[in-house]
């Protein structure tokens, strides 16, 4: 009956139209997901979005208003949480403050298992090891810095060999360096010990680094679900591509379709486009045009050259070094729109210089201008 | 510049410590004008009272009748402490699982009893446990008994009084102290395969215990200055030290006596206090440093 660890895999989580209010206001709005085996998934989102609703309904300590919840095609919904076979890290870790260090670790198989001493003595070494803590067995949580109890967490939530993780935030309280460590070695002990995991963010580079499958939520729903690189490359909403990396998002019109060729009005600029949009639209529509920075090129505007074709003229406001690229403000209307350049592009710019700036063919995408989108914070450029 | 940075900081700290010790001035006149100074009278005239000497004290340490009624002190409230710990705790536990309105409800069930007067609510037993009070007219009706129990008078009716003026707010302070308990900790008890059992054994109930610990002090101190209960619902046995004192005071008018004796059981508190506080310091209760 017991599933060993040496051939530790994960579980299968499938979210079935999961619905959860409270009170009048939906949490969790017919969510449905499909999490495979041992994949690494992130919920991720604003905050308010959902994700930790849906993984507290996944924990048990929710139960769905309607929908259901599958761990390996059995329902849990009468499972109460206990008897999940979960491991949870929490935002806080929450580790128990009355309990050594091995204490804690050994929590869930005192409480899961019947292992006798010396096993139950040689799993707990075993996980703190996983973790590199095993010098700090005899030390209380308050003793230990954010980051060892942030591993302590990882090490208790896993030491029972559960076939799936949840993690909640669990990097939100550590500073930026020790997070991006914390990143690798959480991915790496994914990879040892084969759980499914689910793990909730609202920060994006995190999603992106770590995950096998990216589920953006916004307001109870589920935006897109997809890999890091398909979200980044083809974002379903402008919501998605603003939420995933840095982006240039262009409010335009529709003029026209010639056979592949969409053209569309942003500002004073008519563009011809040459990718055609992932919905359905037609002429007239009002669409967001996206442009990642990093697809932008530049040049300083000469006199010969009209502006013609998918370019877009206007002045340089910012200019700032990161090392490896700069960044660039440009105005164009009352919007400023991003680029990022390579070091060696960048040293000729001057500020207030006027600028052309184009794009590769493709690197543009139409996205459906919603009510919902314009929400976000985003205005129209004149 | 250097020479501004390295002066502006100690005045800083300066202005910094007098404004608190501006703040904490009114209550310090206070306690020195009603509650030091009487404290100073009291001990001198426990010595004075008989041409500065010791005899006074000779006395509560040597009189059989102050060692009986000291232990007697001793014993109801230690009783009286433990029983209204076991009661509030339960009590405390439901009023931390609920919430909202029923919570709010709760509390003021607690907080009534705690508003009406401690004389009024000993009164109220009287009318409960007397031979042809309640409980026994019940019984008796009932055809359970045929002559009325002595429940007045006797260490039970002065501990089901004690026990009651003493719950809500032993309540109060556990509920205060359970509150501080992190609730994330029980979910993650569960989550890693506590029952609600479990989680409440293992993580809830030893984190509760500080609080536990610090109401059985507060409790037990309260208790040892009983007064009106035990004079009311006990028999000359039950009394305690309060009740002495005061017969000592305003019918013998002996001042010197009862001064020694009240400064005796000030005495006696402080170092309970004091012992209870070294061995159940929070400190350790936490999981101490390196104790």
């Amino acid at each position: 009956m017991d599933r060993s660890a040496d051939t530790a895999s994960g579980a299968q989580v499938r979210l079935r139209n999961l619905y959860k209010a409270y009170g009048q206001t939906a949490a969790v709005d017919d969510v449905s997901l499909d999490v495979p085996a041992g994949a690494f998934v992130s919920l991720l989102g604003p905050s308010g979005s959902g994700k930790t609703t849906t993984l507290n309904l996944i924990a048990g300590f929710l139960t769905p208003d309607r929908g259901d919840i599958l761990i390996d095609n059995r329902s849990v919904a009468d499972v109460p949480p206990h008897k999940r076979n979960i491991g949870m890290v929490f935002q806080s870790y929450s580790l128990f403050p009355h309990m050594t260090v091995a204490d804690n670790v050994g929590f869930p198989l005192r409480m899961r298992t019947k292992l006798a001493r010396d096993e139950a003595r040689k799993r707990i070494a075993e996980m703190l090891a996983l973790v590199q803590l095993s010098h700090l067995s005899a030390r209380y949580p308050r003793q230990l810095s954010g980051g060892q109890q942030q591993r302590v967490a990882m090490a208790r939530a896993l030491v029972s060999r559960p076939r799936l993780l949840l993690m909640d935030e669990p990097l939100g309280a550590l500073d930026r360096k020790l997070r991006e460590q914390m990143q690798t070695e959480i991915r790496r002990i994914h990879r040892s010990v084969g759980a499914t995991v689910v793990y909730v963010t609202h920060d994006q580079s995190e999603a992106l680094t770590m995950s096998d499958l990216v589920v953006v939520m916004h307001r109870a729903r589920i935006a897109q679900i997809g890999p890091p690189n398909a979200l980044y490359e083809t974002p379903a909403s402008a919501f998605v591509a603003d939420f995933i990396g840095d982006s240039n998002l262009v409010e335009a019109t529709i003029m026209g379709v010639v056979g592949d060729r969409w053209t569309v009005r942003a500002g004073n600029s008519t563009l011809i486009h040459a990718v055609p949009p992932a919905f359905s639209a037609s002429a007239g529509d009002r669409v967001f045009l996206l442009i990642r920075p990093e697809d932008m090129t530049v040049r300083p505007l000469m006199a010969e050259s009209a502006a013609h074709g998918d370019q877009i003229v206007g002045t340089l406001k910012e200019r700032s070094f990161h090392g490896d690229v700069f960044k660039l403000g440009i105005a164009v209307g009352s919007e400023v729109l991003k680029a990022k350049i390579a070091r060696e592009d960048g040293g000729c710019l001057e500020v207030g210089q006027q600028i052309v700036l184009t794009w590769k063919n493709g690197a543009a995408r139409l996205l459906p201008a919603t009510d919902d989108d314009a929400a976000s914070g985003r205005s129209a450029a004149p | 510049m250097t020479a501004i940075a390295e002066h502006a900081p100690p005045r800083a700290h300066a202005v910094g410590q007098a404004i608190p010790a501006l703040l904490l001035l009114p209550a310090l006149i206070w306690i020195v004008a009603f509650f030091l100074l009487p404290l100073v009278l009291m001990c001198w005239r426990s010595l004075a009272a008989e041409g500065y000497s010791f005899k006074a004290y000779e006395t509560v340490f040597t009189s059989p009748l102050y060692t009986k009624v000291m232990l007697t002190t001793l014993e109801s409230a230690s009783v009286a402490t433990v029983l209204a710990l076991v009661l509030a705790y339960p009590m405390a536990y439901t009023l931390i699982i609920t919430s909202g309105i029923r919570r709010g409800l709760l509390l003021m069930f607690v907080f009534i009893p705690y508003w009406v007067d401690i004389i009024v609510r000993t009164f109220s037993w009287l009318i409960l446990l007397g031979d042809h009070g309640l409980i026994n007219a019940l019984l008796r009706n009932l055809g359970i008994i045929h002559a009325p129990l002595p429940l007045l008078y006797s260490e039970f009716a002065v501990l089901v009084g004690m026990v009651q003026i003493l719950l809500p707010l032993t309540i109060v302070v556990l509920f205060g102290a359970m509150l501080r308990i992190d609730r994330t900790l029980i979910a993650a008890a569960k989550i890693h395969g506590a029952s609600s059992w479990q989680a409440f054994r293992n993580v809830f109930f030893p984190l509760s215990l500080p609080g536990v610990y610090g109401a059985a002090l507060l409790v037990f101190v309260l208790s040892l200055g009983f007064y009106v209960t035990p004079a009311l619902l006990g028999s000359p046995r039950q009394t305690m030290i309060a009740q002495t004192i005061m017969v000592e005071a305003s019918e013998l008018l002996d001042w010197g006596q009862a001064s020694a004796a009240g400064f005796v059981l000030l005495v006696i508190t402080t170092l309970i206090a004091a012992i209870y506080n070294r061995y159940f310091s929070l400190d350790r209760l936490w999981g101490g440093s390196d104790a």
